[in-house]
């Protein structure tokens, strides 16, 4: 059926549909949602109506909903504006009547044109015939103006409309309130225009291809060589970009426990002299977290189209503490396109691909750029290069197959064997990413000094462990390979070079474009206001457990006519707008009109929060301000009940817990956290849980290699805490690593260390002497000098092993160091690199004096 | 009854929500003022500020949760001012996140409901968070809400009156439903305001006046140096 007789059905006998027109709610100028225009008339007096339709195009009339009707009479006005000269570009018009304001954008064209005719001359036919015209036919019609888009616009009247200046007080510093008024306004719209200038980037930018280098090299702490030419200089044409990162640059203990390097220098010289001779190159940034180091490079005359550059690092060892492996990465923004190199280093060992996948999912979570507000994770760049030695490796396939058949150049089918095609083919890990095919021996393991094989018994395969990876559009690998001829590591490098798309500005067209979105927000800031609607003001988790992350969502949907930008604030006197165990991402977001912003809620209750719940200090808790700008704030309460755990409680409490934690109430574990218990039994000497678990890795794991130093997982953590917290009959669930590493956790949640905060001075300036150590230890209170000589004494029994764990004395006396003496909350921030790493080096001097000596004198009055 | 407490002050300058006025821009107001609405929940708050500010009122208004506002601008003594009205939760349990929103205030308005004793019982505790979160400037105007309902009525209008004067507050009753003296509530602590600063009681330096001088003249051209900010973007 056409159109206008479907509208004809829905309107009363004898109203005339004179002309029609679609047009979208220009809300703000993000154009949405469609609306269908009518001028109807009646004995010579006419209106304009305005409808909704639920289905496009209308098949019946009810599908057609009307929203508004207004007369045409002396306040109906109607103001047409081409905000640009191009001929065929939108139109912009405003209608506006009593109590109603309308802008719509329409596409220019014979049908607006004929629409706007018609409208005109009704307007000329009002006022030749005012005296004698009558619009109580307009009153008949049943109007349904619950319509959220419009509803806002219908409502305004003169002084609404009128500037807003809002000085939210609230979380602006008193001395931030500044006169002349307007500031707030300014700062608001300087980043509506930002956006805006974003989103049009297309119009202001033109693409141009730059040629980036990606090198990748495991030197397995082999000493630089003097050239590197075969590597970083095997194409002619010099790249635009360089960006190298190493691995194991340095395996020796003090870049390990103290990141402290002499090769970082060595290497930077040989890498800056061997790159291509044909390009003038400066040095962007370089950063390293142990022997993991990356250095990024450009041609110099494209320095001055380098901003922001940031760097980050993630360790990823035990408790992700330790810089064993991890990751470090490169951002900046190059013209007008957001890149980030990120050079990783994962977990070894052949069967640990899942290991690797959890490590690839921290670096990811965990690398932030901070510098930036709100923060940058890897993912909100234009381009991602990932790179390093990933680690990934052959397993179904065994080594003489897979020498025989790279020997023959068959890598299709050994690569069908590679862990990471699998992974990444089955979405476990780099989703988003792609990777060039391969064409290359594989780069692991060979004999250093040579082209052969690894000789040692272990026989295995060998693997591509070295990768590069990348994500983004635009982006072209022109080679992909790995370099022979640099033979003295176990590994050898691998390149990649790429023609990358880079948006760059033509300053005439974003002058052109920044005017005309400051016009249209000169227009939309006058005429409306913020306005949202969120699905749920009251959140609540249920059953939060320890170090298990719960997420919830909220949906912010913005019902109103302008941008919203909206903030989470501080509250007064509060210095973050959330406590501690709450993360709220995003926490500051901008919403078009007629879209929807979900944001997530995590609740994680770890070793900062866990004592407080335990003790009653905190709770489950909080009131969130959800702050428009320009507009008003919603309060949002999030509560939930916290499930007790034995993590988080102190060792004087465990040592009082004869039964599993489930069976203790709440109120009874608050009474004993707070010393307000008086408790008729004798407490065990140390904590049943510590007990567990040491005598468990007394039992399976003194002869582990790397016990203590590699991370546990975070699936068997969850096993290991319930068995301890609900007590079954069943065995200790788990790896040995994820009991060690459980182990660790227990003794950093509890409100004071060890070594309590009031003793961390004195213990640190008495490292020199293990008399005076001997003196702090036997004054600290019964339970904590029983668990810290208990598991001395674990310690140096796992350290008789060392043939078999290959195990370090001063690696564990680093990795218990931090653990037995933790700093106070307040100070781990503001300490320079340098006192930290001092620190460092004192606590493991201070327990190392507890794991080479004998300490029966100690022992002798305590009894386990 | 004569609700309005002091019959001494002088009448007002006509309001400004003619049609007229709608293309009224920015500037052609002098000062701004920030006013907060607080008293138990359910007392008409919201109610008060919708008759005020749109001259409509809304039968099952639902409870505010967070902190709306709404403008108008008025006339005091021949000068525009834009009234800034911050509506806040009332809501016990929203009461220790509120208190960040008194700051600044030039005009407090604590609203009870005549209807409903607690609400009044309460008003000694909004009174002293009024006090101790304002500065001494600030005006505080109790009104007692809901005056269509006399039948009901659980607090006498004399018992509200010898409060209001024991405290040294200006008192009046009202009705957000039919908006019986609604505007005066707002224009006449407007006023005051406006005298305080007329004579130099209120000084308009000091950071949490609550009231904005708007300076003519204070548009910059953006084009010209903005460019090089967003440049960076
Ligand atoms: N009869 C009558 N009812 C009123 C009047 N003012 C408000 N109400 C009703 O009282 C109820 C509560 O009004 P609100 O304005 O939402 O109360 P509030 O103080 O904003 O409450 P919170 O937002 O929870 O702090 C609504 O159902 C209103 O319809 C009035 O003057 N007369
Ligand atoms: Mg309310």
């Amino acid at each position: 059926m056409e159109l206008s007789a479907i509208m004809k059905d829905k309107l009363n006998a004898g109203d005339n549909v004179v002309a029609l027109h679609e047009g979208v709610l220009l809300q703000g100028w993000s154009p949405k949602a469609h609306r269908l225009l009518a001028l109807v008339e009646r004995n010579l007096s006419f209106g304009l109506f305005v409808f909704t339709t639920s289905r496009n195009p209308p098949q019946a009339f009810t599908d057609l909903t009307i929203n508004f009707v207004v007369p045409i009479d002396s306040d109906f006005k109607c103001d047409i504006d081409s905000l640009s000269a191009e001929s065929n570009s939108d139109i912009y018009i405003n209608l506006s009547a009593r109590n109603f304001k309308l802008f719509m954008g329409m596409d220019s064209g014979h049908e607006t044109n004929h629409f706007f005719n018609e409208l005109s001359r009704s307007m000329d036919l009002y006022l030749k015939n005012q005296q004698t015209l009558d619009f109580q036919w307009l009153k008949k019609y049943n109007i349904n103006d619950i319509d959220l888009e419009l509803g806002l616009m219908m409502n305004i009247n003169g002084d609404n409309t009128s500037n807003n200046i809002i000085t939210a007080n609230m979380a602006v510093a008193e001395n931030d309130i500044s006169f002349p008024t307007g500031t707030q306004t300014l700062s608001s719209r300087e980043s509506v225009i930002q956006r805006q200038m974003i989103l049009s980037e297309e119009q202001y930018t033109n693409a141009q291809n730059f040629r980036i280098y990606i090198g990748t090299w495991n030197v397995n702490g082999q000493p630089t060589l003097s050239s590197l030419n075969d590597w970083l200089t095997c194409d002619s044409e010099p790249p635009d970009i360089y960006a190298i990162g190493f691995q194991e640059l340095d395996l020796s203990k003090e870049a390990f426990l103290f990141n402290d390097s002499p090769r970082e220098e060595e290497w930077l010289q040989a890498v800056t002299k061997s790159l291509n001779s044909k390009g003038n190159y400066k040095k962007v940034s370089l950063v390293r977290l142990v022997g993991m180091m990356l250095i990024v490079f450009v041609k110099n005359k494209h320095m001055d189209h380098v901003k922001n550059v940031a760097t980050d690092t993630v360790g990823t060892g035990i408790m992700g503490k330790l810089g064993n492996k991890g990751g470090v990465a490169v951002r900046m923004d190059f013209h007008n396109t957001s890149l980030c190199f990120v050079n990783t280093h994962l977990a070894a060992h052949v069967e640990e691909y899942e290991r690797r996948n959890q490590d690839y999912q921290n670096i990811c979570s965990r690398m932030v750029f901070s510098n930036f507000i709100p923060p940058k994770t890897v993912k909100d760049h234009n381009q991602v290069y990932w790179f390093g030695d990933l680690n990934y490796r052959i397993t179904e396939m065994d080594a003489i197959s897979v020498k025989d058949l790279v020997r023959k150049n068959n890598f299709k089918n050994v690569l069908e064997a590679d862990q990471l095609k699998q992974q990444h083919r089955a979405g476990n890990v780099f989703k988003g990413y792609k990777e060039g095919s391969i064409n290359f021996l594989p780069t692991y393991k060979y004999d250093p000094g040579t082209n052969d094989w690894d000789s040692s018994e272990k026989n295995r395969a060998p693997a591509w462990c070295d990768r590069i990876l990348w994500r983004g559009n635009s982006i072209k690998q022109l080679a992909y390979r790995s370099h022979p001829n640099l033979l003295i590591s176990d590994h050898k490098p691998v390149s990649a070079l790429f023609e990358s798309e880079v948006r760059v500005v033509d300053l005439t067209k974003y002058r052109k474009i920044h005017e005309h979105i400051m016009k249209k927000l000169d227009k939309a800031e006058n005429e409306y206001l913020p306005q949202v609607m969120v699905d749920n003001t009251e959140i609540i988790f249920h059953n939060v457990k320890f170090m298990e992350p719960q997420l919830k969502e909220l949906t912010v949907a913005n019902t109103g006519q302008v941008p919203v930008q909206f903030e989470f604030i501080k509250k007064l006197d509060d210095s973050t707008y959330c406590k501690e165990w709450l993360r709220i991402e995003p926490f500051m977001s901008f919403i078009d009109p007629g879209e929807k912003c979900d944001i997530t809620l995590e609740v994680l209750i770890d070793k900062k929060s866990a004592y407080k719940m335990i003790s009653g200090q905190d709770k489950l808790y909080d009131i969130l301000v959800l702050h428009l700008d320009g507009g008003k704030d919603i309060f949002i309460t999030v509560t939930g009940n916290y499930e007790r755990s034995c993590f988080g409680c102190s060792l004087e409490t465990l040592c009082y817990l004869k039964v599993p934690i489930k069976n203790i109430p709440f109120g009874k574990l608050m009474e004993l956290e707070n010393n307000k218990s008086n408790m008729t039994s004798d407490p065990y000497p140390v904590p049943k849980e510590v007990w567990y678990l040491v005598d468990h890795l007394y039992r399976h794991g003194l002869k582990q290699e790397h016990l203590f130093e590699h991370s546990g997982l975070r699936s068997e953590f969850v096993q290991i805490r319930n068995w301890l917290d609900n007590g079954t009959p069943d065995a200790l669930p788990g790896s040995v690593h994820s009991v060690a590493e459980a182990l660790l956790i227990l003794l950093d949640s509890t409100s004071e260390p060890i070594i309590p905060y009031n003793l961390h001075a004195t213990c640190l300036s008495a490292v020199s002497y293990y008399s005076q150590c001997k003196q702090i230890i036997s004054q600290l209170p019964e339970r904590s000098k029983n668990v810290f000589l208990y598991l001395c004494a674990f310690l140096q029994e796992l350290l008789n092993h060392v043939n078999d764990n290959k195990l370090d004395v001063k690696t564990i006396a680093s990795v218990f160091g931090e653990i037995f003496i933790r700093d106070p909350p307040r100070s781990r921030s503001d300490k320079s690199g340098h006192t930290r790493t001092s620190m460092s080096r004192k606590k493991t001097n201070f327990v190392y004096h507890f794991l080479v000596n004998d300490q029966s004198d100690l022992i002798i009055n305590t009894s386990f | 009854m004569r609700r309005a407490t002091d019959a001494s002050l002088p009448t007002f300058g006509t309001m400004s929500s003619k049609a007229s006025e709608s293309k009224m821009s920015s500037s052609q107001y002098s000062y701004i003022f920030k006013y907060i609405i607080v008293g138990d929940m359910g007392v008409g708050k919201s109610c008060l500020l919708h008759q005020f500010t749109e001259q409509k009122f809304t039968a099952d208004c639902p409870h505010t949760i967070g902190v709306e506002f709404g403008t108008r601008i008025i006339e005091v003594s021949g000068k525009k001012i834009k009234l800034q009205i911050w509506d806040t939760a009332g809501q016990e349990r929203f009461r220790a996140v509120t208190r960040s929103y008194y700051r600044g205030a030039a005009g407090a308005l604590m609203v009870y409901d005549i209807t409903r004793r607690s609400s009044y019982n309460h008003l000694s505790s909004w009174l002293s968070d009024t006090r101790n979160l304002t500065n001494p400037g600030t005006v505080i105007y109790l009104i007692g809400n809901k005056l269509d309902m006399e039948s009901n009525r659980d607090v006498s209008y004399e018992e509200a009156k010898q409060f209001a004067d024991e405290n040294g507050l200006m008192f009046l009753e009202a009705s957000a439903k039919t908006g019986e003296y609604v505007e005066d509530a707002f224009l006449k602590t407007a006023q005051i305001i406006y005298e305080c600063i007329q004579d130099g009681r209120l000084d308009l330096n000091a950071a949490d006046s609550g009231v904005q001088q708007k300076i003519l003249q204070c548009e910059t051209n953006p084009n010209v140096e903005k460019d090089k900010s967003c440049m960076q973007c």
